[in-house]
This record gives C-alpha cells, structure tokens and sequence, in this order.
C-alpha cells in the first residue's frame, strides 16, 4: 500500500532526479545529521546504488569528532566523492562562538559554503532542511535561487506550481535543492527505522543524554533522554515538548535569528 | 486511494479573515505544536505589548509579524486519530497571489475562510476561483469571528447565503458550510455550546470525510519520462508514475514518437522484481526490446492514449512580472516535455476578482490575472485534458528563467497525422434551435469524422437544413466529404469569427425554409 512514507520518499527521488537531469554541477550538502544521512540513502535509491555527485561538508573545525569519524566511515561505505571545506582565513584569525555566535556562523559556516560553491562552480546544491525545522525553512520552495552572493529573496520567491519547479537560470546565479522540505521529524525517524538506516551513534542516549541535532561542539547541547534504539527515540518524540532546534545556541540568539542567517546564505 | 493517505488542505480566504489564526487554532487542538514554541510566540507577543496571536505560529517572517499579514506560502503538520495532514497557509493579499497558487496548487481539498461580518470581499471571490482554476473541488466554507456577534445564526445564514450564490457561479458546491470562531475554537475541533443551532461537524471532522487525490490510481496509466540511465549494461527509463497503474507484461506506447513495447520490468533499489507499480510511485522500467526515447515522452497503455497536440488552449493564470504577451515564445513545461510556445491568443482576459471579461482576444494577460489562452507548439507533445487527467492536463510557463504562470488544459488540437480523430455524433450535436437546426463545430478543434445516423439523413431528405458553424476552413474538408458521401449539398459563407455552412438535400426538392431562417 502507498502511504504516506512512500509519497515522501517518491517525491524526494523525483526531485533528485529533476536536478540531476537540468543542472551539470550538482553537489550536497552533508551534514553528518540524520537528515543528510537520510538524503544520501534517497540518493543511492534514486540512482540504483550511485551518488554521482560530490558530498560536500563544511567544516568550521569544532565538530564532534564522532561525526568526523561517521563521516569518512559513510563516504567510504558509499563510494562517494568527498569535498571538505573550510574558511582557513577566518579560521587562522581564530574566529569562534566567543565572537559572537551570528558570525561565527556566518563566517565558517555561511562563508565557508560560498567559498566552496566558487572555487568547485557549483550551480546546485542539496540541503536537507526540513519545512518543520523551524519558521524560516517553513517559507523555502523546493528549487530555492540564490543570486551570486548566496542572497535569499524572502520576500520575492518564484512562484512553484504542481511538481513543476523553477529549473533556468541565468550563469550568476545557484540554486538550493531541498528534496526533503515535506519531511518532519518524526517521519525521518520513521523512515531511518523502516530502512534500517545507519546513523550517526551521538543521536543514541548515552548515560541519559542524547543530541536531537548535530551541530557545532560549542553551540550544540544533548538533551536529557534515555531513548537509546529508534523505538525509543520514536515513541520520545511523540511526546516532546521542545522544538528539535531547541540545543542550537544560534537560533536563540534572537528573534529571527535563523531568518537573518539564511537571508546570507545560512543552510 | 484511501483514507490513511496524508491529506493536504489550503486554507484561503481574504485578508484578516483569519486564516493563520484558523490554523493555529488546528495545531493547538491537535496538540501539533511543541509547548516551547507556544512560549516563544506568548514572548515575543508579550514582548511586542500584543495579545496572543495564533497567527504568528505561520507568520514566521519578521516582515509577517511586523505588518501583520503572510507574505508567503508555508506547510505545516498535524494528525487527527484517522490520518495525517498537509496544511498549506496562503497569503490573502493580492500581491503575494502567486504565493498562494504555489500553496494552492498541491492540495486535495480548501477551506475557505469567510469573516462572517464582513462578508464575501475581493480575495474572497478571487482564491475562490483560483480553487475552480485549479479543480479542486473538496470545498469547506467557514464561517469565521462569529464569537464577535454572540454566535448569532442570522449572521451565519446570511453569510453562508452569499458565498453560496457565489460560488454557485463557479460550479463550485462546498461540502460544508461551517460556523466557528478560529479565536475561541468554537466548531474547529468539537462544537463548544457556542453555536447550539448547527449540528453539522466540526470543521476537523469535515476533513476526515476528504479523500486524497495526488495518485489516482483510478485513472488511466500515464508515466512522463524524466530520464534514462545507463546501469550496467541496460537503460532503465525513470519516472514517476502520474495515474493509474502499470504491470509486468503490459503492452505500452511512447508519445509523441508513437514506439510501442511491453514493459519487461519494473526497476528499485535495493529490492528489485516488483510486479506492478502505481501512481505516485518513482519507480523505473525496462523494455522487452532496445528502445531510444528521450525525457518528455509519455508512457500510456496502447489502448488508452493520451492526445499528441501542436495547439493547446488553456485556462492560464499569470503571475509573472512582465505581462504574458499574444504573439510572444515562451517555454512550456507540461510533465516532463518542455518546449517552445507561441502564445497565439489570449481569447479572454478576466477580471479574477468580479470574473469579468474585461477584454476578448487581448494583447496581453497582466500579473494576477486570468484568461483562456490558445498556445502553438513547436514541438508535438501529449497531453490530456485537465478535467480528465490532472498531471497530464497542467503546464507552466516561463519568461525570462522563471516559472510565470500556470495553465490547466480545456482543449487540444490533435497534431496532423496523430492517430486522433475527434469523432462527432451527429445526432448528438443535433441542437434545434428555434429558428432552425445547428451544429456548433466552433469549440471542436484538430481533425473531425462524421458519425451520420438515420434520423439525421431523414431530417435532411426530408427538406430540413442544417447550419454548421465552423470554427475555420479546415472544418470545411471534412463536411465536404459528409455532403459528398451523402450527396448532399451546401453553401457558406465567411462570418466575422466563424464559418457559416449549410448543409441540405436536393434529394426532394427544398421547401423553401432558406438560408435566411436559419440562426447565423
Ligand atoms: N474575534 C475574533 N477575531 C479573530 C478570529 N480569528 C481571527 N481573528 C483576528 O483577526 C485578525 C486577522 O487574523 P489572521 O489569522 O492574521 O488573518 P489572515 O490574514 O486571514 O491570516 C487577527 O487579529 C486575529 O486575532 C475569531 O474567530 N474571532
Ligand atoms: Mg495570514
């Protein structure tokens, strides 16, 4: 029976091969997280077994190592082409949190990515944002154009009818995929467990913690929680009172904190 | 299709009518929201010296919660014990119309919110008819900020008689009309003793009737080809599946290149060796034998084609900054086909507020606006009509890289040599009008045969003539032939939009009910 996983799933796949079929040089973001981790398996599904194109991570060098140790295992397992990178300016002048959360994201992260996307000429990229994620990500089209500073035109989005998606654009311009803008939550979970999904160990409880999301050692905290298996984490969810956001210091430094981020390329 | 299938509902409706508040209130009622978030909008409310605004749960934008109105489009969540749901929030402003289409155009079922006070205003008549652009015919009224007039029911009935005759002119028939207050929560989830004379359902109980219609697999099987991969040694075509359903073994066409195979298998990964797949479902498939077809055709059953068509007229809705321009080439993105478009016409510009014809055969349709819009392709493609096949039926266009409208197929000419006729039953088209007989070819377009029946030749031996009005010289061949096959006779002449042919026999010799009785 089709249900509502499967339309997910089929709408994901439809949207990575709508990419695949209009752009040349196509990259996705992954984050190590369980939405990446989720993209890459749609990926494999949607290509018969492939990833043809290079997995990007941006690194602002205060990762857990867990998640670096998951990633090269992942890519690996794949054979996936990896490209690592980082803004070695701003990381050699010592830019961290202590600077201000909002630029240190800025720079390592937001920066860090346009770098890439210039150096590689990338004219796509996947990111797995999700609508439900938080209010911002809630407004974003599925093919989301960026001008040639990354800039996000909010307030003037194209419209995106049916399952027809804005696919030209002109030479300055990338665009943002986001094959998983539909998904929520607890449907990632749902769809990790149907498809025995390997994921990252952090997410699992440990000594009554467990992370929700993956970010930054500095900006990202566990949350209180025993759910050690996918059951458990399911079940969890169901309940929960918190946003999945909720450990991310940089969404709470202050109203429309991700909305400001983002309109300058933020994921 | 079945109810534990997502439902994904719009709910539009004009300015302030509250919209963003309705859906708050859904997501309040169905404990959808995390209570953190709840706080964050209490604060930043309190923090703005407002009382609680539901509506901010959507309206995350800055912009949005400063000049309290939605800008843009936004989904969010929520389960009732019977299934989950798709809300799709659209803005009620008419500059931000294109957002709302974006939002509207994915839905099953609408709910459109009416201030019970205020009543049917402009962006009340214009998302209506947006909604019958796009079809969506699962249609809840709701009777909104009843709470403010005591919840008294002569409000109610007075609103509920105007959207009704309104919506009457769109052929638009709403499952339910429902009295509530978004703010108090008085019929959203259960009734609350506010509305003691209603004892229809409450507007959540509503939905759970609603059916989700994205994969219909009731309808014929058509799979738009969206691209074909190499692995290993063989070519496996990708697509997801639009309707219907396909089989191992089923005997298949492309169109438009007209190839026909059987399917020999159906492609996934990692488990392989399904034996049917159905709409809704990306999938691959492989042929029986090596088959070269690109991106853009459709796959159909051989019995159960679409159309192969150069002419497309359309109902078209134009949300592009520059105006949609008669005589202009556009690209047309229809499934997966695109190609070059010649708009030809643009044969009525409506007013999509009052549904006024504001012009026939215009120069241009301008941001916001709507019309019947007749499109020359370049390139064959195969489509259906809108009302037939929903994917198949629906296209967009392009100007300047960006999508700039969307249009919903009324009619189609076959292309030459397509294996199409339209085929006319006489006695069908057989209208008697008072001042004489008539059949009105005027709508039919691409290539047409004749069915003649006896009861059309009798009233012709007979003495009686026949007026065809005929959309142009080409119609002329195939009434030709009729008259030819039939010995009959005609005349015509050229009118100002049509072709005016009579048609009769000399069999008998013609009473004299001429040409001059006859209806032109
Ligand atoms: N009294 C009353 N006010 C309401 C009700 N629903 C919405 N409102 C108010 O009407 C205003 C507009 O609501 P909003 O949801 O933003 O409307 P939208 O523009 O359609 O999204 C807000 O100030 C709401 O608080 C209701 O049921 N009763
Ligand atoms: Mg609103």
């Amino acid at each position: 029976m089709y249900e509502h996983l499967d339309e997910l799933e089929a709408e994901s796949i439809y949207i990575f091969r709508e990419a695949f079929n209009k752009f040349d040089h196509l990259a996705m973001l992954y984050s190590v997280g369980k939405d990446s981790t989720v993209m890459a398996h749609l990926v494999r599904k949607a290509f018969f077994g492939k990833i043809p194109f290079p997995l990007v991570h941006v690194d602002t060098t205060y990762k857990y190592p867990e998640m670096i140790a998951f990633r090269d295992r992942m890519v690996k397992e794949w054979a996936a082409e990896l490209v690592v990178g980082r803004n070695e300016e701003a990381i050699a002048a010592g830019m961290g949190p202590e600077q201000g959360r909002m630029r240190c994201c800025e720079k390592l992260k937001s920066e860090g990515l346009a770098q890439l996307i210039e150096q590689h000429d990338f004219k796509g990229l996947f990111l797995g944002i999700r609508r439900d994620e938080e209010g911002s990500r809630a407004k974003e089209r599925v093919f989301s154009p960026r001008d040639k500073n990354s800039e996000w035109a909010y307030k003037d989005q194209p419209p995106e009818l049916w399952d027809q998606y804005n696919t030209s654009f002109s030479a300055d311009t990338h665009v943002r995929i986001h094959p998983i803008l539909g998904w929520t939550e607890i449907n990632i979970w749902e769809y990790i467990a149907r498809e025995k999904i390997e994921i990252c160990p952090l997410y699992f409880a440990a000594e009554g913690k467990r992370f929700r999301s993956l970010g930054c050692m500095p900006c990202t905290g566990p949350i209180a929680s025993t759910a050690s298996t996918l059951e458990e984490i399911i079940a969890e969810l169901r309940v929960i009172k918190d946003p999945e956001r909720a450990g991310r210091a940089q969404d709470q430094e202050s109203d429309y904190a991700m909305q400001k981020l983002r309109a300058k390329g933020y994921m | 299709m079945n109810l534990s299938d997502s439902l994904k509902i719009v709910i539009v409706g004009h300015v302030d009518h509250g919209k963003s508040t309705l859906i708050g209130r859904l997501l309040f009622d169905t404990g959808s929201i995390p209570e953190k978030r709840y706080q964050e909008v209490a604060d930043t409310c309190r923090r703005q010296g407002r009382p609680f605004e539901f509506a901010y749960l959507m309206d995350a934008l800055e912009e949005e919660r400063e000049q309290n109105v939605t800008i843009d489009t936004t989904q969010t969540f929520f389960q009732t014990s019977k299934r989950p749901y798709v809300i799709i929030d659209a803005p009620g402003h008419k500059e931000f119309l294109k957002n709302m289409i974006t939002g509207a155009a994915c839905a099953d079922a609408a709910i459109l919110l009416l201030d019970g006070i205020e009543g049917v205003r402009e962006q009340t008549r214009r998302h209506a008819y947006v909604l019958s652009l796009l079809g969506i015919r699962q249609v809840i009224v709701a009777v909104n900020k009843l709470d403010m007039v005591d919840f008294c029911r002569e409000v109610f009935q007075q609103a509920e008689n105007e959207i009704r005759a309104f919506l009457h002119t769109l052929d638009i028939v709403p499952t339910y009309v429902v009295p509530i207050s978004a703010r108090s929560g008085e019929n959203i989830a259960a009734a609350q003793g506010g509305t003691v004379w209603y004892n229809g359902p409450s507007i959540l109980s509503a939905l759970d009737t609603f059916e989700n219609l994205r994969a219909d697999t009731r309808l014929a099987f058509r799979l738009p080809i969206q691209d074909v991969y190499k692995v290993g040694t063989r070519r496996i075509y990708v697509g997801r599946v639009a309707t219907g359903s396909v089989e191992v073994g089923t005997q298949v066409t492309f169109l438009p290149s007209g190839r026909a195979t059987k399917v020999k298998s159906i492609e996934r990964w990692p488990q392989g060796g399904a034996q049917v797949a159905g709409a809704g479902e990306s999938i691959g498939l492989t042929f029986d034998e090596e088959i070269f077809v690109e991106r853009g055709e459709v796959l159909a059953p051989s019995n159960d084609l679409p159309i192969v068509t150069e002419e497309i007229k359309a109902g078209v809705f134009w949300l592009g900054k520059r105006p949609l321009q008669k005589g202009e080439t556009y690209t047309l993105k229809l499934a997966t086909a695109e190609g070059s478009a010649v708009c030809v016409d643009i044969e009525e510009r409506l007013d999509s507020s009052t549904l006024e014809v504001i012009e026939r055969h215009a120069a241009e349709l301008h941001g916001s606006e709507s019309g019947t819009v007749i499109f020359a392709l370049k390139k064959a493609i195969a489509a259906d009509l809108y009302l037939e096949n929903g994917p198949l039926g629906r296209f967009v266009i392009e100007d300047n890289f960006l999508i700039g409208g969307g249009g919903t197929v009324r009619d189609l000419t076959a292309a030459e040599g397509s294996q199409k006729a339209q085929v006319i039953r006489l006695d069908d088209h057989f209208a008697t009008e008072p001042d004489g007989n008539m059949i009105d070819l005027t709508r039919s377009r691409g290539s047409i045969e004749f069915v003649v029946t006896g009861r059309f030749g009798d009233r012709l031996a007979a003495g009686e003539r026949v007026l065809f009005k005929l959309r142009g010289p080409k119609q002329i061949e195939p009434v030709a032939l009729l008259a030819y096959e039939h010995n009959f006779c005609f005349t015509f002449s050229r009118e100002e939009d049509f072709i005016a042919l009579v048609l009769f026999s000399t069999a008998k010799p013609a009473t004299q009910t001429a040409a001059a009785d006859i209806a032109i």
